[in-house]
């Protein structure tokens, strides 16, 4: 049987699997399972992370002493030492038995709960948000868990609700879900944290589709959903989320002023990334980044260095390079045998996905700004560690594919 | 399949494929976006983008010279070491500033304080502009900080261009200095200028080299030693701080300024300086040919050095509160009465108004009496009878009180005027006095009384309201030289003119000034004169004429007068002694040279006064002071234009 190599998966393999295959490496150990992990996809998110530490090299670069510039010197350096920790954590996660993950949903997710009330109540201020929580001189985002955390809960929920049957859970079952999601993105909202909610809830509410939720119902929610658009910008949005996508409308329809403002940093993403080109100025030749004209470019904004640097090429080849991984994530949800596994790696890939979505939509003038990090290349140790770690229960999901959970009732 | 109990498999594979239609739409929209932006679109965002980091930048002028009348530089423009830091790029200014302390010489008020400024710079917004930590760095901090500097955030070592005066306090009166333009030169800078020039100024004077002349020379030749500002384009970052130069447009770049040359002989200046042996007063050198000034100092003096980077509020205030006042420009600002150095004037007044023929004698008993008083000549038993040319050499008080009161008032301040008293000379220079010409109208206006034809006396022998600048002491000497052709006074060789100073062209008798002439080479070469020991220049042949002078600085008391001793020297206090006067010119058969010269507290002008004068007039006879100057070779050595291209 030739397997195949970059992917892990075997050509024309079916969903449903002999046994022979997950048999294949059985008494191996945990080499044996290091030995079957999807070293391409591996190598593809190591890439990306390394791509990201280039990135953040490039706006260190100081093109006049041809060295980076001491005070931004760290940048770089800490983003590779965050990505291998969170490589080896990501690692331990995959070889982490799929029904060990579902036992720990329900109570990760309670501590995720628990965290995101004590951000509420002792969070640290900082942008005028309270995100973070202050744990042993290390800040960390609860709410940045929490997208993991809810992805595994409404998997273990699902898992006892069509384990049993495998038919199409009814309306009621659904409405469970909604709690779920609604419980920790409603903690994240109060935050305020527009871009973590919009994350949780869509990521959240993808997982209700694909447990299968009536199109009957879905349609009209979308309708109502965007119906209630201006409902929500005038009464639930802050006054600066509202000036945000003021500026977003006045940038589509051509009203935009030049300059400061909200405007100043989109416009200066557009100009940075249409300057790009096609080819890009090349490495280290991204002036309209790395000299500050484009605000945030470590963090969110970090996509405007890579098109200003590599131009159109750079940009599709970012593109193909998440399509890949979530193709490929995918196909894991639709080879493995048990429910848990497949909306959870659905899960965990449409919080990638819309993190890339939101991110580079809102860079490039599709969306109005939210604060998103762009998955694996942004500076930011949470976001990089959740993001990892999602591919760690995906890798799991696909390690463990032929795994058939046999729970019965919700612990 | 019915809606209840449908197969969930089923139904993910279905769900699963919706996903992926809908993942691809929105993929292809976003690359869609990407090709609209980075292909459709790029040209007009490379145009954008480099209307963002292309600035054109201020190129300051570099500052023209200033330059002798033989070429030698008296204000240059310098290289010198310079600390700088950017207040954007230090996260830490405070540890920065004590890195380099342990470096250099940097006193800790002034390290306080550049911290303060840091932190403003960065509160103001104006963080990208650097902020001078120190300048004038020795060799040895220079390179000790050039190796350090990559160690520390934000600090920027480079050579900058710095004014400086190479002689010193030789011409802190004559050129003043520079300093960073304040807010009341910007203003006077821009006064009736297009606002946008205006603004260009304002920027240009920003730029840490840039200085403006504030005092002096500098400050009056100003437009044309400053040069044209340029632009340079570079790229810039978002906080508008250059990072490196582009392809310059030559129409763009700086012109620089001017070079300014001076009449003055920078090395008879310095034997001028030296030869007052550390005494306060003044000297002016004058070319009687040509109205150049090839010598004008004022001593003490300020080192205009001191003031380029700014002084110190402490420095400053030593200056300011030193009782020798050298701040004080005594050669063209400084106001002293003539004393008997005015002689000539009143002499020439009374031959003019015809009240006197020149071999009438006037009998000096020593003393004279008018109305109720008595007025005394300097030599107590009196001179005897005195004619014209016996009264100038010796100096007759009583022989000038006869004349003056028959001249009258008026007539003697008429031919004051003439010789140029009561008016003052710019030359280029700052703080140049007029003096006072007294008469009936001026005291009627200033006090409200008449005149009193007492005071007439006293205008007589050069004393009382009546005031006057060496230079002007200078001009007068150099007129009756010229046996009275008109002299242009000047100071600036090559540079602007100015078109206020007069020309001193009132028409002045020749024989009444040859007869002034005879009477002032009386008083140094023969027999009685006041100054006859100081006639021979030294020089082995040329002599100099010359008049002796005594500006009185207090009354002499009814007591002193009682017992016939006037009390002098040591028996009297330093700043009440009179100041010593004497004026003179050589060679005396060709005038070329006129000078005066004032001793302050020198007591007497034939002992402190003359032998300064006579060893200044030899300096300039053996060094040719007066020779062609450079400038006017330049001038006509200057390549003709070819007269047509060959065939």
């Amino acid at each position: 049987m030739s397997r195949d190599g970059f992917t892990g998966f075997t050509r024309g393999e079916a969903r449903v699997r002999t046994a022979t295959s997950s048999l294949q490496f059985a008494g191996l150990g945990p080499l044996g399972q290091l030995a079957r992990l999807p070293w391409g996809v591996i190598l593809v998110i190591s890439a990306m992370a390394l791509t990201g530490a280039a990135m953040l090299f490039s706006t260190a670069w100081d093109p006049v002493n041809q060295m980076p510039s001491p005070h931004e010197a760290d940048l770089w350096r800490n983003h590779l030492i965050r990505f291998a920790i969170a490589f080896t954590v990501m690692i331990v996660l995959a070889l982490t038995p799929l029904k060990v993950w579902a036992a720990l949903a329900f109570p990760a997710y309670l501590a995720t709960l628990v965290l995101l009330v004590l951000v509420d109540q002792f969070g640290t201020m900082r942008g005028g948000a309270e995100r973070w929580l202050s744990v042993g001189g290390m800040l960390v985002q609860p709410s940045e868990f929490a997208k993991l955390a809810v992805t595994m809960a409404l998997a273990r929920y699902y898992q006892t609700a069509l384990n049993s049957t495998n038919y199409v859970p009814g309306f009621q079952v659904h409405l469970g879900a909604l709690a779920i999601i609604l419980l920790p993105a409603g903690l994240v909202f109060k935050q305020p944290d527009l871009g973590t909610t919009l994350a949780l809830v869509s990521s959240g509410c993808l997982v209700i589709f694909f447990a299968g939720l009536s199109m009957r119902i879905i349609l009209p929610v979308i309708a109502l959903g965007i119906a209630a658009v201006p409902a929500a910008y005038l009464f639930v949005l802050e006054p600066y989320q509202r000036e945000r996508v003021d500026t977003f409308i006045a940038g589509l329809t051509g009203t935009a002023t030049n300059g400061l403002g909200e405007s100043y940093q989109i416009e200066q993403a557009k100009i940075a990334i249409g300057a790009g080109g096609l080819s890009g100025r090349g490495y280290l030749q991204g002036i309209q980044s790395q000299q500050d004209y484009v605000p945030e470019q470590h963090t969110d904004f970090v996509l405007t260095v890579i098109a200003e640097e590599f131009g159109f090429i750079g940009a599709i080849a970012l593109l193909s390079a998440f399509a890949f991984l979530l193709v490929w994530s995918f196909l894991v949800a639709m080879r493995c045998r048990s429910w848990f596994g497949r909306l959870a790696s659905c899960g965990a890939a449409a919080t990638v996905a819309f993190f890339a979505i939101f991110n580079i939509s809102m860079v490039i003038g599709l969306l109005p700004v939210v604060g998103m990090p762009l998955p694996f290349i942004s500076y930011g140790g949470t976001a990089l560690l959740t993001v990892m770690a999602c591919f760690g229960l995906i890798l799991s999901a696909h390690l463990h594919r032929d795994e058939k959970l046999n729970i019965r009732g919700l612990f | 399949m019915s809606r209840k109990n449908r197969n969930a498999d089923e139904m993910f594979d279905r769900r699963m494929f919706i996903a992926a239609g809908v993942g691809g739409v929105v993929w292809a929209t976003l690359a869609a976006r990407f090709f609209q932006l980075q292909f459709l679109d790029a040209e007009r965002y490379q145009g954008l983008a480099e209307a963002n980091h292309v600035k054109l930048v201020m190129a300051p002028p570099e500052r023209g010279q200033i330059l002798d009348r033989f070429g030698r530089p008296l204000a240059s423009q310098r290289q010198a070491g310079r600390i700088s830091v950017i207040p954007e790029q230090m996260s830490d200014p405070e540890a920065v500033l004590n890195r380099i302390s342990s470096l250099i010489d940097l006193p800790d008020a002034r390290r306080i304080r550049l911290i303060e400024e840091i932190r403003n710079a960065r509160r103001r917004n104006s963080a990208f502009l650097p902020v001078i930590v120190a300048q004038e760095l020795t060799f040895e901090e220079f390179s000790r900080m050039q190796v350090h500097a990559v160690e520390m955030e934000g600090v920027d070592v480079q050579m900058a261009s710095t004014r400086s005066y190479p002689r010193g306090r030789d011409f802190g009166h004559v050129l003043g200095y520079v300093a960073r333009a304040s807010g009341e030169d910007l203003d006077r800078l821009t006064t009736g200028l297009a606002p946008e020039d205006a603004r260009t100024y304002q920027e240009m004077f920003r730029h840490p080299d840039m200085r403006t002349g504030r005092q002096g020379m500098e400050r009056f030749a100003e437009d044309w030693l400053r040069g044209r500002p340029g632009r340079r384009r570079v790229v810039a970052n978002a906080h508008g701080r250059p990072l490196w130069e582009l392809e310059q447009d030559p129409k763009q770049a700086a012109i620089p300024g001017k070079d300014l040359y001076i009449t003055i002989d920078a090395e008879l200046q310095r034997v001028a300086i030296d030869r007052f042996e550390g005494e306060s007063g003044a000297a002016v050198v004058i070319d009687i040919e040509n109205g150049d000034v090839l010598a004008m100092v004022s001593t003490p003096a300020f080192d205009p050095n001191g003031f380029v980077n700014g002084i110190s509020g402490a420095d400053y205030a030593l200056l300011r509160d030193d009782p020798r006042a050298p701040l004080y420009p005594r050669a063209h600002g400084g106001v002293y009465p003539p004393g008997s150095t005015f002689k000539m004037v009143v002499a020439t007044a009374a031959l003019e108004a015809g009240v006197i023929k020149p071999e009438e004698r006037i009998r000096c008993p020593g003393h004279y009496r008018f109305g109720n008083r008595t007025w005394h000549c300097w030599k107590r038993p009196g001179h005897g009878a005195m004619n014209m040319h016996d009264a100038i050499k010796q100096s007759c008080d009583v022989y000038f009180y006869e004349i003056a009161r028959r001249s009258g008032v008026e007539k003697i301040a008429e031919v004051s005027r003439k010789f140029g008293f009561g008016q003052s000379w710019v030359l280029g220079m700052t703080g140049a006095r007029g003096g006072l010409v007294p008469d009936p109208e001026w005291k009627q206006k200033a006090r409200g009384e008449p005149w009193f034809e007492g005071e007439t006396l006293n205008f007589g022998i050069g004393q009382g309201q009546l005031g006057t600048t060496p230079l002007q002491l200078a001009l007068m000497t150099a007129r009756i030289a010229a046996t009275g052709a008109p002299i242009r006074p000047r100071m600036i060789g090559l540079g602007p003119v100015d078109e206020d100073d007069a020309v001193l062209d009132a028409p002045l008798d020749r024989e009444i000034m040859e007869r002034m002439k005879a009477g002032m080479y009386g008083v140094t070469s023969e027999g009685g004169g006041t100054a006859y020991r100081s006639g021979d220049l030294g020089l082995g042949g040329p002599r100099l004429a010359g008049k002796t002078g005594t500006a009185q600085v207090r009354r002499i008391t009814a007591a002193e007068r009682a017992t016939g001793v006037v009390r002098g020297g040591d028996a009297i206090a330093r700043e009440l002694r009179d100041h010593a006067l004497f004026v003179a010119y050589a060679p005396a058969d060709n005038p070329k040279y006129a000078i005066s010269v004032i001793v302050e507290h020198g007591e007497g002008g034939s002992r402190t006064a003359a032998p300064v004068a006579r060893d200044i007039l030899a300096a300039a006879i053996r060094m040719e002071s007066g020779r062609t100057p450079e400038y006017a070779r330049r001038a006509s050595t200057a390549p003709e234009p070819e007269a047509g291209e060959p065939a």
